[in-house]
C-alpha cells in the first residue's frame, strides 16, 4: 500500500514540477516534508479515491502519509 | 406524392402520401405529446399546427415524478381534442394550411441541467424565423441530429417539413451508422452541436452529398470545421446562437457573429441580452433577457465578438472564477486530442477541484495535457487531475454533459 501511495505523491509532485521522492515513510507530513500545498492535497484526495475508493479526508483532516494509510486499509 | 419524408430509426421509410394520409385521417389532437418515436412526436407537432391546437411537448424520458413536477396530471397528458377531419389534396395544401396558422403555439421545456425544467411557450413565427423556403431547397435531404422533443429539432424539424424535404433519423445513433445513413440517403443537410459532430471523427471518408453544415448549442471550434471540411468538402459551414428561451438569434460564417438588428439584441458589460419580446415565457416586466451568455470582442470597434462561456458555469477554484469552456478549448487545442470535458469536483480540502476528462487519437499522458495546457493556461485554470478515456456523455441536448 506504501507503495502505491507513492506513486501517486509522486504524481502530484511531478504535476507541480517538483522531483519525485525514493522513499516516502508514515512520519512524513504532507505539507513540510512533501511540500504539498491545499491544491496539491485536494489532487491527492482524487488520486487516492481513484485507486482506493476511500476519500481520506471526509470525516477529518489528515496531516501524515500514516494517518492517510490507517484509513485506506480500515 | 411517393417521397419519402422520414427514414426512422430502424430503417423504416414513410413516404409523404403516408403522412397525409395520417393526417386526414386524424379525428384527435393531442394536447401533450410525451412520444418516443420521432414519427409520432412529429406527427402530433404537425397535426396540433395543422388544427391551431397548443401542444405541450415533453421528453420522451421524463419520468412520471418529473412530469408531476411541472405539474402536468395523467389525466392532461392523455387529453386529446376532437377536430373535423381534413381533406388534405397534397403536400403543398398542407403546407400553406400550417403557415397560415402564425398563432399556433408550442409549450416545451428547457433540458432542465440545473433544476426544475423551465417551460418555455413559442409562436410558429420563433420555428420559422430563419426558415429557408424556396425551390432552391426543395432537394435537400436532413440528417436529423437533434432531440426531436427540444427547440433545435423543432427548429430543424420545420426547416425540413417546410421545404417538403426527406427527414433522415441520426439522432442518438452510434458513428458507423450515422455515416453510413449519410451515403445511403445522400444527406445534404446537417444540423447539429459540435459534440454530435466530434463523435464522427476520425474517419478516412469522405462524403460529398453534404452541402450544408450548422453547428449550434456550444463553443464554436475552429478546428473542428478543418476537421469537417476534410470529411464534407463540399459543405458551407455556418455557425448558431439559440436558446430554448427565444430560438435561432444569431448566424454567422464562423466563430465570430456581430448584431445584425439592434433592436432585438444588445451586449453590456460582455454579456448578451435579447429583447424579452422574442422570449416564449413570462419574465415581468423587463425589457431586456439576460441569456448569461458571456462574450468578448475581437476587434477594435467592437462589433465582433465570440461567444467565451456562460456565467453559470463557471467554476470557482479557491476564489478564481474558471471557465470550463476556455479549459476545453484549449485542451482540444492539442492535436491530438478529439474532445475534453472540464467540470469542478467538490472536495473537502478546498471547496472544489478541476478535473478533466479526454478522449485523444494518439496515445497521450496525463504530464503530456499538463504541459501542453502550461503554455496556454493560467495555473489555477489547469486540471489538477485529467483521465484519459474513450466515451464523454452527453445531454439529452447532445450537448458535453459537466457533472
Amino acid at each position: 500500500m506504501l507503495d502505491t501511495l507513492k506513486k501517486i505523491v509522486n504524481t502530484v509532485r511531478e504535476n507541480k514540477g517538483i522531483d519525485p521522492l525514493d522513499a516516502i515513510t508514515p512520519e512524513n507530513d504532507l505539507r513540510t516534508d512533501l511540500g504539498f500545498d491545499s491544491l496539491d492535497l485536494a489532487e491527492l484526495t482524487v488520486r487516492i479515491e481513484k485507486e482506493t475508493g476511500v476519500d481520506v479526508f471526509a470525516d477529518s483532516f489528515v496531516i501524515t502519509i500514516g494517518e492517510i494509510l490507517a484509513k485506506i486499509s480500515k | 406524392m411517393n417521397k419519402v419524408y422520414l427514414v426512422s430509426k430502424d430503417g423504416k421509410q414513410i413516404t409523404y402520401d403516408q403522412l397525409l394520409y395520417d393526417l386526414n385521417q386524424c379525428e384527435f389532437v393531442s394536447q401533450v405529446c410525451y412520444q418516443k418515436d420521432t414519427y409520432s412526436i412529429f406527427l402530433e407537432i404537425i397535426a396540433s399546427a395543422l388544427h391551431g391546437i397548443t401542444l405541450t411537448i415533453l421528453d420522451a424520458d421524463f419520468s412520471s415524478a418529473e412530469i408531476e413536477a411541472l405539474e402536468i396530471s395523467e389525466d392532461t397528458k392523455s387529453r386529446k381534442v376532437k377536430v373535423q377531419k381534413l381533406l388534405l389534396a397534397c403536400i403543398d395544401d398542407l403546407i400553406a394550411k400550417i403557415l397560415s396558422n402564425q398563432d399556433w403555439e408550442l409549450e416545451l421545456f428547457t433540458s432542465g441541467t440545473t433544476g426544475v425544467p423551465k417551460k418555455a411557450k413559442h409562436k410558429l413565427a420563433t420555428f420559422t424565423r430563419y426558415l429557408r423556403k424556396s425551390a432552391k431547397h426543395s432537394s435537400d435531404v436532413w440528417g436529423f441530429a437533434y432531440n426531436p422533443t427540444h427547440i433545435a429539432g423543432i427548429q430543424v424539424f420545420f426547416q425540413a417539413f417546410l421545404n417538403a424535404n426527406t427527414i433522415v433519423d441520426i439522432f442518438g445513433m452510434n458513428r458507423e451508422t450515422i455515416l453510413s445513413r449519410i451515403n445511403e440517403h445522400g444527406i445534404t443537410n446537417l444540423s447539429a452541436t459540435p459534440t454530435y459532430y466530434r463523435m464522427l471523427f476520425p474517419t478516412n471518408n469522405v462524403f460529398l452529398s453534404i452541402r450544408r453544415i450548422t453547428s449550434g448549442g456550444e463553443r464554436f471550434d475552429p478546428k473542428l470545421t478543418a476537421s469537417l471540411l476534410r470529411v464534407f468538402p463540399n459543405a458551407k459551414i455556418s455557425n448558431v446562437y439559440a436558446s430554448t428561451e427565444a430560438g435561432t438569434i444569431l448566424e454567422s460564417r464562423g466563430e465570430y457573429f456581430s448584431i445584425s438588428d439592434a433592436s432585438y439584441c444588445k451586449i453590456e458589460n460582455n454579456r448578451l441580452y435579447i429583447r424579452a419580446e422574442l422570449l416564449g415565457m413570462e419574465i415581468g416586466q423587463i425589457d431586456w433577457y439576460d441569456t448569461g451568455d458571456l462574450v468578448e470582442f475581437v476587434d477594435n470597434d467592437q462589433e465582433e465578438f465570440r461567444f467565451v462561456g456562460r456565467d453559470n458555469e463557471m467554476i470557482n477554484v479557491g476564489g478564481y472564477k474558471a471557465n470550463p469552456s476556455e479549459i476545453e478549448h484549449a485542451l482540444c487545442d492539442h492535436p491530438d486530442v478529439l474532445q475534453a470535458k472540464v467540470w469542478g469536483k467538490t472536495n473537502p480540502v478546498t471547496g472544489t477541484i478541476l478535473m478533466a476528462e479526454v478522449i485523444c487519437s494518439n496515445q497521450l499522458t496525463e504530464r503530456q495535457l499538463r504541459d501542453h495546457l502550461k503554455g496556454l493556461l493560467q495555473d489555477f485554470k489547469i486540471p489538477r487531475v485529467i483521465y484519459i478515456t474513450n466515451e464523454i456523455s452527453t445531454t439529452r441536448s447532445g450537448k458535453i454533459k459537466r457533472t
